[in-house]
């Protein structure tokens, strides 16, 4: 059964996808990008937001792909929060517009009759966690 | 049990004891509150069902740490509890307050446990349990015959030890401080009404100036040249409007630079609400001191110097526990006997000194003795004797790097009765501790004339000073206080003398991606823990003081970095943690874990995670766990589990059954339904076991389940079952 979904639709590197708007807490324009050396590409940086530290994550990584262009000030995102309440920002070359779709199969119908990618932050982030994680662990070791 | 069947060497056992009676306290409170809210009607099944539950988590906990009887009274008592809740005995109106008198004689036992008081005091408590429990107890008979009260308890630093209560989140302010700051107040609404009345002055000059201007334009307007009188008469307008706004803008800036001294003002008053004098810190050690010398019989006096230096208040109550071991330290192993002293020429009585100082923007803190002193070639000694350090590096170890190994965690000084014993957990602690707060400890010692520990600290938490650097075009920071000095390092070379001192070279710039620089360059002398290296980077920035942010989950796993800051043009500049960098350049260097270091390398086992509701068991299972060789993370009940379950993935999972809300088969059902734990190892550390158990943990694919009390040998069994 196809289920109605409240989406928003962007666009990085050409591939077009969405996420639902419950998920989807600021769409901003990304301050000074701070690199963060040692951590997976799947992190592109760190941002100041309200104060706060906001990590930016590379889609292309974390779904498996090469690393997309580096994210930089004045670069959009979407600011996005978990189910665990944890909070980060996906770098994006385009948001397109907000829209209730149909969705069967993880596969979203647009009203052209494209085809897009419904994109599930809680379980990207938790693969970035994993990345992050795995990282983290082998800089722990001492060096010989 | 006697304490030679337990797995943790003496230093270590006290430490969880100490951990187990904070945790039993809380444990007894929830009784004595549920108890007293009930009064003389039954408690609701679920606040029995509490009751059982907390007094259960003391029994599993008491069998670990050793404390055989604690184990006797919590059964008995779940027992009872348990019996109350399905009305096997009745409520009675005495219930309430006999109940609340074995809570308090349990408190009490934990004062004269292993004393030979003890026994008897634990076989009254027994009684009172059976007095409830008895099953012909008619509802009408009166409570028995209480026959002495129960030991008032002291209060005795020693045994308290670390159980000091967590500090709380008020802050108890002079009168003065917050009188200073309605003055401030009161100041900013006076400037504001100048403000707003020079506004208003504004507001009239500038309908004036647009009156003025109509004027202009009807002359204007009208044919031929205006009339020169009518231009003379909007000049002069025009030159008085001029006059005033200049006079109004000259004040304006006046009222506004003295907005910006109020805003100043405000500012530090509330910096300095949070600030505090050394004077309670003191006090509370000299009452320390007091308890400590009627314990010991110790002839000690305390001398205590700069009790107006202001710390902030976070920083205060912190220093409590480090301060009172440091205390116990001195009395117990610094101050020599009278009769020695004498020989020494010393006076009888020992002193031990606290200074307070202000260092720039650090508070420096000493405590000294005029005792023995460390004797460092024993230490030295036995740091070889024990394995923890190589013969060779013994030897080649100046006195103060030997000094400071007493302050490594892992360094516990087995041995006889010798006084060099009981230092090394505690004064570990006292660093981490310190640490914890951005600070540093030093030890030094001179034989025969005594010991001072200096502790730096920041003088608040919320501002750290740090100093700034450039590498890759990136500013990162390091806590000024880890901060020795800046030097230049020249291309290529891998130490560097610093203040006469050897010291290896960080490449930051390799570290942190950017390519080995080629050219003489400048570096920052960094300390952690007594070991010193020298961190090159592009450009130093200078020191400044910022605002340390946490990284947040996602990237708290990177451990290079302390947190991040934010820079005054708003851009994130990380902290760069000393304790990792001294780590990269030392490998040797002391861990901040509490696992024995041992001599040789130890093997990675992988991560594990430890869920228990007792803080006790979860620092027992941390310690022999990590001596295997597991990295192991802690969690208190099931639903922490879940939470960080979601975030890591682990190696082995070591779980309890009963905890509030998840609890252990919950957590461990839902562990195996998510596909990266399918067939993880579990083990179930348990103290009630019956088949019922035993079939769902088969169902589960549990690898095996370990009754408590838990020991080194079962546990080692259970991660060498197959299944």
């Amino acid at each position: 059964m196809a289920e109605l979904r409240n989406v928003i639709v962007f666009t990085i590197g050409g591939v077009r996808y969405a996420v639902e708007l419950r998920w989807v807490r600021e769409v901003v324009s990304l301050g000074f990008v701070t690199g963060v050396p040692t951590a997976p590409s799947a992190l592109g940086g760190v941002c100041n937001l309200h104060g706060a530290i906001l990590p930016v994550l590379d889609v292309a990584v974390l779904l498996g792909g090469p690393p997309g262009p580096p994210a930089r000030q004045g670069d959009g995102a979407l600011v996005l929060e978990t189910e665990e309440g944890l909070i980060c920002a996906l770098r994006v070359d385009q948001v397109d517009h907000v829209a209730s779709l149909h969705e069967s199969d993880g596969a979203l119908i647009d009203a052209s009759g494209r085809p897009l990618r419904l994109l599930d932050p809680t379980s990207l982030v938790r693969h970035a966690l994993e990345l992050v994680g795995s990282a983290g662990a082998t800089i722990t070791e001492p060096l010989a | 049990m006697t304490e030679g069947e337990l797995d943790f060497d003496p230093e270590e056992l006290a430490m969880l004891r100490q951990l187990f009676r904070t945790e039993a306290q809380d444990a007894l409170d929830v009784v004595t509150a549920r108890v007293l809210a009930a009064g003389s009607t039954r408690p609701s099944s679920d606040a029995l069902t509490e009751m059982m539950r907390v007094t259960h988590t003391l029994k599993g906990a008491a069998g670990t740490v050793g404390l055989p009887a604690i184990v006797d009274l919590s059964h008995r008592l779940e027992s009872a509890f348990a019996a109350l809740g399905r009305d096997a005995i009745p409520w009675t109106p005495a219930t309430a307050d006999e109940l609340v008198e074995i809570t308090d004689g349990i408190r009490a036992y934990f004062d004269v446990a292993g004393e030979p008081a003890a026994d008897a005091l634990a076989a009254r408590i027994l009684d009172q349990i059976d007095q409830i429990a008895r099953p012909d107890r008619r509802p009408e008979s009166q409570p028995p015959p209480f026959v002495e009260p129960p030991p008032e308890p002291v209060l005795d630093p020693v045994a308290e030890g670390l159980a000091v209560p967590e500090p709380k989140a008020w802050l108890r302010v002079e009168p003065q401080r917050i009188d200073g700051l309605m003055s401030s107040a009161g100041e900013l609404l006076f400037d504001r009404t100048r403000i707003e009345r020079r506004v208003q002055l504004l507001r009239t000059l500038s309908r004036d100036l647009a009156r003025t201007r109509q004027t202009l334009h009807d002359a204007l307007g009208d044919t031929g040249v205006p009339s020169r009188s009518t231009l003379v008469a909007t000049e002069a307008d025009l030159a008085g409007q001029a006059a005033l706004l200049a006079q109004t803008t000259a004040a304006l800036l006046d009222e506004i630079e003295a907005l910006r001294n109020t805003i100043g003002e405000l500012q530090r008053g509330l910096t300095q609400i949070r600030m505090e004098s050394a004077r309670s810190l003191m006090t509370h050690a000299a009452r320390t001191l007091r308890a400590l010398r009627r314990a010991t019989g110790v002839r000690v006096e305390l001398r205590t110097i700069g009790e107006d230096t202001e710390f902030d208040k976070a920083v205060a109550e912190q220093l409590v526990d480090p301060i009172t071991q440091l205390l116990r330290n001195a009395v117990a192993h610094g101050i020599e006997p009278p009769e020695e002293r004498v020989g020494r020429g010393k006076p009888v009585t020992g002193t031990v000194t606290i200074r307070a100082r202000q260092d720039g923007n650090l508070l420096v803190l000493e405590l000294s003795d005029d005792g023995r002193g460390i004797d460092t070639a024993a230490l030295r000694g036995r740091l070889v004797t024990t394995g923890q350090w190589s013969a060779a590096r013994a030897q080649l170890a100046d006195d103060a790097e030997i000094l400071d190994a007493l302050l490594g965690t892992g360094l516990s000084v087995r041995g006889d009765a010798d006084e060099l014993a009981g230092r090394g957990i505690g004064l570990g602690l006292v660093r981490q501790t310190v640490a914890k707060l951005g600070g540093e400890v030093e030890v030094s010692s001179t034989p025969g004339r005594g010991t001072t520990f200096s502790l730096r600290l920041p003088l608040s938490t919320a501002l750290a000073h740090a100093m700034l650097f450039k590498v890759g075009g990136q500013v990162y920071a390091i806590p000024n206080v880890h901060v020795v000095d800046t030097t230049l390092v020249d291309a290529g070379a891998t130490t560097k003398i610093v203040r006469h001192e050897l010291l290896p070279v960080l490449r930051l710039e390799l570290l942190l991606g950017h390519g080995l620089g080629s050219d003489r360059r400048p570096g920052v002398v960094v300390s952690f823990a007594g070991k010193s290296l020298v961190c090159t980077v592009d450009k130093i920035v200078g020191p400044r003081e910022i605002i340390i942010k946490p990284l947040g989950p996602l990237l708290a796993p990177l451990t290079l970095y302390a947190g991040a800051t934010i820079s005054g043009s708003g851009k994130v500049q990380l902290i760069l943690d000393p304790a990792q960098l001294v780590r990269r350049a030392h490998p040797d260097a002391p861990t901040t874990s509490l696992a024995d270091p041992g001599s040789a390398p130890m093997v990675l086992a992988g991560r594990a995670l430890v869920v228990d509701d007792s803080r006790a068991i979860r620092e027992a299972m941390t310690s022999m766990l990590g001596r295997e060789g597991w990295i192991v993370d802690v969690a208190e009940d099931g639903a922490r589990a879940l939470q960080m379950t979601r975030q890591l993935r682990y190696d082995l999972i070591v779980t309890d059954l009963e905890m509030p809300e998840v609890d252990g088969f919950d957590l461990i059902a839902r562990l195996r339904k998510d596909e990266r734990f399918q067939t993880t190892p579990i083990i179930i550390i348990t103290s009630r076991a019956n088949p019922e158990h035993r079939r769902r943990a088969r169902e589960l694919g549990v690898r095996a389940l370990v009754a408590k009390p838990i020991t080194r040998r079962k546990l080692l069994e259970a991660l060498a079952t197959k299944q």
